[in-house]
């Protein structure tokens, strides 16, 4: 299947999907002022991404008085962010290459480090060259610590990096062999940060480091490749790798498309980042102005971020108090996504298994408590069924009859149909 | 245990106490929830060890030089090593399980595996939770449990979300984050409308939202309409793998009907400084077990509940430089409880024929799972795992 381009102009519901997917969900005003237009236009202009962040954010994780407060408070600072960034496809990819480059708090503590691997994944978010991208990953205080590479000598290998930069990063399962992953940890070898080390240093910055007398420089083969391989050679030899496109590329279209990606969508998206070496701008522009990302309505479960952030987007952003964002943060950790912390280095497998039991009794509480409790926050406008539902005819017409507009907002919140973008 | 007519006027009054403000359908549901006699089943307590345990730290071959020689900064010194036989002893961090072990209710399954072993955690636990080395399967074996047995309820996730081996072709089963926060608190006059709301006909993935909606609905209706009755038998230890296993407790205190549980305990990959973590999370299941041992003992239930644990794969023989070890093939699984044939089961792995530096597996984890379907739950274990495996002996 070739990714064609949309050939209509936007409708409403064109519009109200496109944020959905880029933007969490959006107000009726914002899903309006994009119909009529071009998608391919759209697509661009909406992959122009800046660095700027979201004015007067109330948390500051350099504060934080221990470890554990410097997590909770970079979790609450990009909760922040999510909800009220000017640019909020840029936080979505921030969110997708997070749950793909997966480092956890269990082992991260450090403030700045935490800091810089989220800089590095927004500076990246919609990346021209993605073989760069995972280098500076490879390469970050967050990952060397996170996957032990820091901890990889000559003559005395430590795997555990070498491993998951193939079967998670970059190629998948399939594709290399053990001997591959023994020989990457030997040209990876010599690799280590400087600076912030050990939980009283939490608030000190950190740097990559190469200790070139801890480098195993001798001949190796990887991927098909042989020399005196660099742990640079290896990292761009696997995110270059044939396999590595469809891998990404796969990622990219539950990301964006659906939980159950299309083979064959998925195989023109991975020639589309082969053919352009790694441009995941330009996968992407492709991707979000194609029939085909329009024609999968209601094909991704949301996730516990993207349900809560979704909601707030929807009412327009109301404005928080600090601890409703702490609160919400911590809510959808126990809903099974705590920002940064994956449960495991795969990062969260998504689709159906958010719907839980526990997530589900979750979802219902904070929906009433944007909607019905008593710190539920005020609204200019009261949402539209296009912005909430993503349809002009609410398929929920007829249930909630008789019940005030809040009662019917909670309702709204709670349904299968928003439970999905 | 079973609920008479006076117990369940009881409970079915406490279960409506606990649903005020919501009378209608989900009273009605708890209602029917309590009037369900009490299953009084066997139960198995299925401990999931995430990262990849090391067998020979926790089953250590005490007498064997080779062992010594390939962990020079990390093996168990043979002074802490719990002796259990004159070639093998528990990691010290394992002492709160002695008394099991002497009271011949504590199993060690050595040298458990599967052919062709997979070093990605992912795959490796995938294979545990289908019983398909193949991995073409993606339904859990206890999801099959409960296809088999026809009821959705029978087997529970204790923890936040669903492993994959509770899944079933159409649903995953219950994961209950917390006995005490699982039920449904519908703000007043919403009712009807929420009944409506889930009863609308919908299609594909909006169809299953709604559905796992309902199926939710009934689960929190029947663990409440009985979670009342516990009372603890037993200190529990703090952190979530205590108050999880003590929820498991309360379930089948309760009669909720699950014929399994289970339970995770993350943490075992221990790449870097394996003895202060690996030892640590050792001491925390061996705490966790004995207290809830104690509690079941306390409930006179002992003879009901058995526990089954097992990882994804072991470690490497050799210690890597860092102290810790990296990903290796079999390991050792452990069972507990007076239905269990305590002792060893099987042989050593032999650390002087290794494959690539791993241990060679000895036994199908499959024969072991085939032992507590057959022997413990009544079940046709060739139906559910697809093949006739042997097994140890572990079940009394």
């Amino acid at each position: 299947m070739s990714l064609n381009p949309l050939s209509r102009r936007l409708t409403l519901e064109d519009a109200a999907h496109l944020l959905r997917r880029t933007a969490f969900g959006a107000t009726d005003a914002q899903i309006r002022a994009l119909a009529g237009r071009d998608a391919r236009e759209v697509a661009r202009e909406r992959l122009a991404l800046d660095q700027q962040l979201a004015p007067g954010n109330p948390f500051d994780p350099a504060e934080a008085a221990t470890p554990f407060a410097g997590v909770q408070l970079t979790r609450a600072a990009w909760l922040y962010e999510l909800l009220y960034s000017p640019h909020p496809l840029r936080e979505v990819l921030a969110l997708t290459w997070s749950n793909h480059f997966v480092v956890g708090t269990d082992k991260v503590r450090n403030v700045p480090v935490l800091a810089d691997y989220l800089n590095l994944l927004r500076r990246h978010a919609a990346t021209t060259d993605f073989a760069r991208f995972a280098l500076e990953v490879a390469q970050s205080p967050a990952m060397l610590r996170y996957l032990d590479a820091d901890r990889n000598r000559k003559g005395k290998p430590n795997e555990n990096f070498s491993r998951e930069l193939l079967e998670l990063f970059t190629t998948g399962v399939g594709s290399y062999t053990e001997k591959d992953v023994q020989e990457g940890a030997r040209a990876l070898t010599g690799w280590t940060f400087r600076g912030g080390r050990g939980n009283r240093r939490f608030l000190e910055d950190s740097e990559f480091f190469f200790v070139s007398g801890q480098h195993d420089g001798g001949r190796k083969t990887y991927l098909g490749q042989s020399g005196n391989l660099s742990g640079e050679d290896v990292v761009r030899i696997a995110a270059t790798h044939p396999a590595t496109a469809t891998f990404v590329a796969r990622k990219l279209h539950r990301a964006f498309v659906a939980d159950t990606p299309d083979e064959a969508a998925v195989a023109t998206s991975a020639e589309t980042f082969r053919r352009t070496k790694g441009n995941i701008q330009a996968v992407l522009e492709e991707l979000l102005a194609s029939d085909h990302f329009y024609a999968r309505r209601g094909a991704i479960i949301r996730s516990p971020v993207a349900f809560i952030v979704g909601a707030l987007r929807t009412l327009g952003q109301p404005r928080l108090e600090v601890k409703q964002v702490l609160n919400l943060a911590q809510t959808a950790g126990r809903m099974g996504q705590f920002l940064l912390q994956p449960d495991s280095v795969k990062g969260w497998d998504g689709g159906r298994e958010w719907v839980g039991d526990t997530a589900l009794l979750l979802r219902m509480q904070v929906a009433a408590s944007l909607t019905l409790g008593q710190g539920a926050p005020g609204l200019e406008t009261h949402p539209s069924d296009l912005a909430l539902l993503g349809t002009e005819r609410s398929p929920l017409a007829g249930v909630t009859d008789g019940l005030n507009p809040r009662q019917r907002l909670y309702l709204t919140l709670i349904s299968p149909e928003f439970g999905l973008a | 245990m079973t609920v008479d007519r006076r117990d369940f006027l009881k409970y079915s009054t406490l279960a409506i106490a606990a649903t005020s403000g919501m009378p209608g359908f989900l009273a009605r549901a708890a209602a029917q929830a309590a009037a369900q006699p009490a299953s009084g089943g066997k139960t198995l307590v299925v401990i999931q060890l995430t990262g990849g345990n090391d067998g020979l730290n926790t089953l250590v071959p005490s007498s064997n030089g080779a062992y010594y020689a390939a962990r020079p900064n990390i093996a168990i010194p043979k002074k802490d090593v719990l002796t259990l036989t004159p070639d093998l002893g528990m990691h010290p961090a394992l002492k709160p399980l002695m008394p099991l072990w002497d009271s011949g209710h504590l199993a060690w399954m050595e040298n458990v595996g599967y052919p062709n072993p997979h070093r990605s955690h992912f795959a490796s636990m995938a294979i545990w939770h289908t019983a398909d080395p193949t991995q073409a399967r993606a339904e859990g074996w206890i999801g099959r449990v409960a296809e088999k047995i026809g009821d959705p309820f029978c087997a529970s996730n204790i923890g936040g979300t669903t492993p994959q081996a509770l899944r079933a072709s159409e649903f995953s089963l219950p994961s209950i984050g917390s006995v005490d926060s699982f039920q449904v608190k519908l703000p007043a006059g919403l009712d009807g409308a929420f009944e409506r709301l889930l009863n609308l006909p919908r299609q594909g993935e909006a169809d299953y939202l709604g559905r796992a909606t309902r199926q939710m609905v009934a689960n929190t209706q029947k663990v409440q309409a009985n979670a009342a009755k516990y009372r603890p038998g037993a200190k529990y230890p703090e952190g979530r793998f205590g108050t999880n296993l003590q929820d498991a407790a309360r379930l089948i205190a309760a009669g909720t009907g699950q014929r399994v549980l289970y339970v995770s305990l993350n943490g075992f990959d221990t790449h870097a400084g394996q003895r202060a973590d690996q030892d640590e999370l050792l001491g925390t299941l061996a705490s966790g077990l004995a207290a809830f041992q104690t509690d079941l003992e306390t409930q006179g239930l002992a003879d009901r509940v058995i526990v089954m644990g097992f990882s994804e794969f072991g470690r490497r023989v050799a210690e890597n430089a860092s102290a810790g070890t990296d990903h290796g093939q079999g390991s050792v699984m452990f069972a507990l409880g007076q239905g269990v044939r305590g002792g060893v089961h099987g042989d050593s792995p032999d650390l002087e024929d290794l494959e690539d530096g791993d241990i060679r597996y000895k036994q199908d984890f499959r024969g072991v799972y085939a032992g507590a379907l057959t022997t413990w739950l009544g079940l046709n274990a060739r139906d559910i795992l697809g093949g006739d495996f042997a097994g140890p002996g572990w079940i009394a």
